[in-house]
């Protein structure tokens, strides 16, 4: 089991070690994941580097959006 | 039809591209008539606001409607991400002043449509933003007018109204060489002649009210993003925290985040509904438009009273030879013809029956205008040459009635002159 944080909030993924950013996202239910800016333990990821990035027990992952907010 | 989609055909695109099921199985997308949306609780909506999550908040800056028209104007184009306006000039301004700051230059075709040339020459100068206009079938007075405050290099596929095509894959290369985006309105063309993929253009701008539209009900722009241009570049400092968090993104971020926010130029859900519709028929309509033009051409530059007759399609048309490479044996629906003078011109369009005289291109209906004395009234002799702009031209925009029936009203005007 992975115990993550996710969006600053306590995340686990049971039965796997570590898991590369296309399955996080799946695992995760990431909504428009073509759009997603991911960011692991405070650094971006390149998109072209997704399928070789492992994430971990005790990682901290951000999915960032730019569509959201503006409004008063 | 999100996230398959690709694998279809450019027609199919057109019919169910970026769509899904409405409530109920509505097979259109549902106009969504709200200004702001409510969230449950605080957190939710801080996390919107912050980017963690994914959510309406305010219909300026984002609306289901509208939404599911980007999708679709951004699948059409081969593009990463597109940004939907109120109109074709708000989509103008807004994509360029995401990218040129004061100081900078845009070196710009000088036979671009009357409110850009007007946008570039008189209200962005007041804010410390010089344009530099040329020829832009001229490669090399292109190339020689770059120099280093140059941030934007910005044409027309086919030009409004001088129908001039410049080669855009060339004019791609040299902003490439220069380290400057290339921004392409291609609103005349549309994706259907050529998707902005295909041009090599790094942004793509669109009167979404002409052809898209395709019946005149609607107003309407759009920003494509292509993802080409690499924004993490000495030139362009201010894309730097949009580049840092959103990599390939930063342009559309930028104007999401910042200069589409900011004006506030949002398209009307109903209007983004309407503009849905007609992508559905945009592959049928512009084949027809295309034909009928040609058809159109030909029969003015047989004709007696018709001095001129200026369109891509024609074999003797300079633009010809790049028009035939570039979008694929279609010349777009619009074309120019000479008569003696203004005063004939005025005659002969008062003469018709069927044509529609209206500023406007890209409606089902044939429509008709004397350039010079309306759209392009506002300049001088010598802006109205670089335009193209002649006393004794008219502009038609070829609908998709039978042509025969469109060829009778002119050939009867002509013959009543």
């Amino acid at each position: 089991m992975m115990n993550l944080t996710v969006n600053g909030k306590k995340a686990a993924i049971d039965g796997k070690d570590a898991v590369n950013i296309p399955a996080l996202l799946t695992e995760l239910k990431v909504e428009q994941p073509d759009y997603v800016t991911v960011e692991l333990n405070g650094d971006i990821l390149e998109r072209e580097n997704f399928e070789t990035t492992l994430v971990k027990d005790g990682d901290s992952v951000e999915f960032l959006y730019f569509m959201g907010g503006g409004g008063r | 039809m999100t996230g398959t989609a690709r694998k279809f055909s450019f027609d199919t695109l057109l019919v169910h591209g970026g769509s899904e099921p409405g409530p109920g199985g509505a097979t259109t997308v549902p106009i969504v008539q709200s200004s702001s949306f409510a969230h449950k609780t605080a957190e939710e909506l801080e996390d919107i606001f912050r980017g963690r999550k994914l959510g309406q908040v305010y219909t300026r800056v984002g609306n289901p409607t509208t939404e599911s028209l980007e999708k679709r104007l951004a699948l059409l184009d081969g593009g990463i991400a597109a940004i939907a306006t109120a109109s074709g000039m708000a989509a103008i301004t807004t994509a360029v002043l995401a990218i040129v700051r004061s100081g900078d230059e845009i070196l710009a075709s000088s036979s671009l449509f009357g409110g850009t040339f007007s946008l570039f020459r008189d209200t962005l100068s007041n804010y410390g933003i010089k344009t530099a206009f040329v020829n832009p079938t001229d490669l090399a007075a292109v190339r020689g007018a770059i120099n280093e405050r140059t941030r934007l290099i910005f044409v027309e596929t086919i030009g409004n109204p001088k129908m001039d095509v410049p080669d855009i894959h060339e004019l791609s290369a040299i902003a490439g060489e220069a380290g400057v985006p290339l921004m392409v309105d291609a609103t005349v063309t549309t994706p259907y002649l050529a998707r902005g993929a295909d041009l090599r253009a790094d942004i793509v701008v669109h009167s979404t009210s002409k052809f898209i539209n395709g019946t005149g009900s609607t107003i309407g722009g759009a920003i494509v993003d292509l993802g080409r241009f690499n924004w993490q570049s000495g030139k362009y400092p201010h894309f730097a925290p949009f580049f840092s968090k959103y990599r390939g993104f930063a342009f559309t971020a930028r104007v999401r985040k910042l200069m589409h926010k900011d004006f506030g130029a949002c398209p009307a859900p109903m209007n983004s509904f309407l503009l849905s519709e007609g992508i559905e028929t945009l592959a049928l309509r512009m084949e027809r438009h295309c034909a009928n033009a040609l058809g159109l051409a030909r029969f003015l530059k047989g004709h007696a009273r018709v001095g001129w007759v200026n369109y891509p399609g024609l074999e003797d048309s300079p633009c010809h030879g790049v028009a035939k490479r570039l979008y694929g044996g279609r010349f777009g629906g619009v074309l120019t013809f000479g008569l003696a003078d203004k005063a004939e011109a005025f005659r002969f369009i008062n003469g018709l029956v069927l044509a529609r005289n209206l500023a406007n291109i890209g409606d089902a209906k044939t429509l008709v205008i004397h350039p010079a004395s309306t759209i392009c009234s506002d300049f001088g002799p010598e802006e109205k040459g670089l335009m193209g702009v002649k006393e004794e031209m008219v502009r038609v925009s070829v609908g998709i009635e039978t042509i025969d029936d469109i060829i009778e009203d002119f050939d009867t005007a002509l013959n009543n002159l």
